[in-house]
């Protein structure tokens, strides 16, 4: 009888090293965040929420687009570590758009009057995160590691069409929710610090984003080895 | 041990129906985000002259969105009685709502209000929403715009 040897874990250097990066990055994006931006002339300094609202959600973009490029490269080369970090990304994308959708919804009380209100924005990305959820409730319906990469791989190919159907439905519609802000014609309307401070944040939750993807993708391959063994008749020694 | 790999498990009927359900519920959520974006009567508001332009009937239920006319926007807190006047530039509608305004509300900038029509042609609002564009700039010293919260 075989056993699989067992896939190495990542080096502790890397795993260190960008946990320690996404704790700086946080803390310098924070301290930008809450003292060296300036207030809005029209908000105040509620208008800080920003600096979590806006990364979280360009962060979420990024994710979602990775989960299509694994899907892609799964179908593409059926090799499991594809269909890990499509799980490991769509997980953190969810994350990610719960936390857009929380600090969108605490920003717009004191600014737009309401908690929440039907307006393309908010729909567009409410489907989107219920979108997700349904791929990973879908993974979870089965053990079978091929067919339930190659289901969720087609999930993954087709959800990504919300994130351009997001941030563009408040260019296409209507919408209570403003336009960009930075990608826009005519370039950021924003003052320099503010921009600043977006783009540390926006680094900050990208290496945050790296981190938790090298932990979660090294979980699921184990995982995956797990599951395997068991298919093949033993536990791996 | 057995030189054939074995099957990999499979799920039974019940599992295969949930499957099916939820790559159901996928695909209307799918339809839904299509049909909101492409299907022409999908609007979250309708501005002054295109409310006009619709010919919206007294007491139906709808959105308009515009400018706050300077010099209209009253508030009284004894009666909480709040009245504004929204435009478009070409169209302009009297706003008549209860309760205070959302802090962010100010003359020459923008609002949302959910209500409906009354016979005499001016909006009863049973939602007032301030509606912010996309430009931050922080504040100049003689020019802060009046806050209505500290």
């Amino acid at each position: 009888m075989t056993t699989t040897a067992f896939r190495p874990a990542p080096p502790v250097r890397i795993r260190s090293a960008l946990g320690l990066a996404s704790l700086l990055g946080v803390l310098v994006a924070g301290a930008m965040a809450l003292v060296w931006a300036p207030p809005d002339a029209n908000q105040g300094e509620v208008q800080r929420i920003m600096y979590v609202h806006v990364p979280a959600a360009w962060t979420a973009y990024l994710a979602f687009g990775v989960v299509f490029l694994a899907s892609l490269g799964w179908l593409w080369t059926r090799r499991p570590v594809f269909d890990a970090v499509a799980v490991a990304s769509a997980e953190i994308g969810v994350l990610l758009t719960g936390l857009t959708l929380v600090a969108g919804s605490i920003w717009a009380k004191p600014t737009w009057g309401v908690w929440w209100t039907w307006e393309p924005r908010l729909i567009t990305t409410a489907v989107m995160f219920v979108m997700y959820v349904g791929y990973l409730l879908l993974r979870s319906l089965s053990t079978d590691l091929a067919g339930r990469a190659t289901r969720a791989a087609v999930i993954g190919i087709v959800a990504v069409v919300n994130v351009p159907i997001v941030h563009l439905s408040v260019e296409w519609m209507n919408a209570q929710h403003q336009l960009p802000s930075v990608l826009r014609p005519g370039g950021p309307a924003l003052d320099e610090r503010m921009l600043a401070t977006l783009i540390v944040g926006t680094v900050a939750f990208t290496i945050l984003y790296a981190w938790l993807m090298v932990e979660r993708v090294a979980l699921e391959t184990a995982r995956q080895d797990r599951l395997s063994d068991l298919a093949h008749g033993g536990p791996a020694r | 041990m057995s030189a054939a790999r074995p099957q990999a498990r499979r799920g039974g009927i019940g599992e295969r129906r949930l499957l099916a359900l939820t790559a159901l519920a996928i695909a209307v959520a799918i339809g839904f985000v299509a049909y909101q974006n492409l299907g022409p009567s999908a609007v979250y508001y309708l501005t002054p002259t295109e409310a006009q332009q619709r010919r919206i009937a007294p007491g139906a239920a709808v959105r308009l969105g515009g400018q706050i006319e300077p010099g209209s926007l009253r508030y009284d807190p004894a009666s909480r009685d709040l009245r504004f006047i929204i435009g478009d530039g070409i169209t302009r509608t009297v706003v008549v709502g209860k309760g205070a305004p959302p802090a962010l509300l100010r003359e020459g900038a923008g609002a949302v209000v959910e209500g409906f029509f009354s016979t005499d042609g001016s909006f009863r609002a049973t939602q007032v929403i301030a509606k912010h564009d996309e430009v931050y700039v922080p504040p100049a010293p003689s020019k802060t715009p009046p806050h209505r919260t500290p």
